[in-house]
């Protein structure tokens, strides 16, 4: 089963995972301004929301995490040693 | 003097006779790799510029690829009425290019849904070469190559069940996408 976390110290509560989600997974705690998971059990995992989220604040856990034969390693290489 | 393209690597020398089913196909894991990030851009390349010549039309004639590969595909497999048992069979066959599952929100009971003469059910795509193509390429997903899964899927469940079928894209993500398939009973 899908694990959501959200880090309340780097959410910064744009709302733009609870825009996004197709599934309505989450929802904006208005007291807190932040956002919180209501609904985990419809998570399908797509990761819109870790593209959307500017502070990169949520962590799926437990999740099938699509294989990524698009990344050019050589190139990633030699990011790693610039950044 | 002869002009000689010169190379850091070094060309590998060896005995070819023909041969009827050959052993071995040469290349390493990294030649792999190379090859399949170059047909990736090809690929990329080949489907933007089909949509700067034939516009909305690009869609269109992916889609018929795809519906070729997915009458194909669907060859391979028993025919059968079942719906659910379809999506199982073709999940075997196309799984390697396109790791699906059947998925439903946590509150429905089943995976199909029946409305009137048709029969709805929710894929989700989690392994998909085409979102791997796109991210590549730095494609935007829902362009014309998401047709060629569109028409994939299409065909295979055509060939597979005999019945009219069409596919929505309900969304696309980074990691996964979710299609809605569409079956509709009463004749092709």
């Amino acid at each position: 089963m899908v694990k959501i976390e959200i880090d309340e110290d780097a959410c910064v509560g744009c709302g733009s995972c609870v825009e996004d989600c197709p599934n309505d997974v989450y929802e904006m705690d208005e007291a807190k301004n932040k956002t919180k998971v209501v609904n985990e059990d419809d998570c399908m995992a797509c990761l819109s929301c870790h593209e959307i989220c500017p502070a990169e604040a949520m962590e799926h856990k437990n999740i099938h995490v699509a294989k990524r034969l698009y990344i050019d390693r050589r190139i990633s290489g030699i990011l790693k040693k610039i950044i | 003097m002869e002009y000689q393209i010169e190379r850091e690597e070094k060309e590998v020398l060896g005995d070819f006779k023909p041969e009827l089913i050959p052993d071995e196909c040469g290349g390493g894991i990294d030649d792999y790799e190379e090859a399949l990030h170059v047909l990736m851009k090809f690929v990329g390349s080949m489907s933007s510029a089909l949509e700067q010549v034939s516009g909305r039309g690009a869609n269109a004639i992916v889609y018929q690829a795809g519906k070729r590969m997915g009458h194909e595909a669907g060859k391979m497999v028993e025919k059968t009425d079942d719906l659910e048992k379809a999506m199982q069979e073709l999940s075997e066959i196309l799984g390697i290019e396109f790791f699906f599952d059947m998925w439903k929100p946590a509150n429905q009971t089943g995976y199909t849904v029946e409305n009137g003469n048709e029969t709805v059910v929710k894929l989700i795509f989690r392994d998909c070469v085409v979102r791997q193509t796109l991210r590549r390429t730095g494609l935007p997903q829902k362009g014309p190559l998401c047709y060629l899964l569109y028409g994939e899927i299409v065909g295979a469940v055509e060939e597979v069940m005999g019945i009219k079928g069409k596919l929505d894209i309900d969304h696309v993500g980074p990691n996964a996408c979710l299609k809605t398939l569409t079956i509709k009973w009463g004749g092709k």
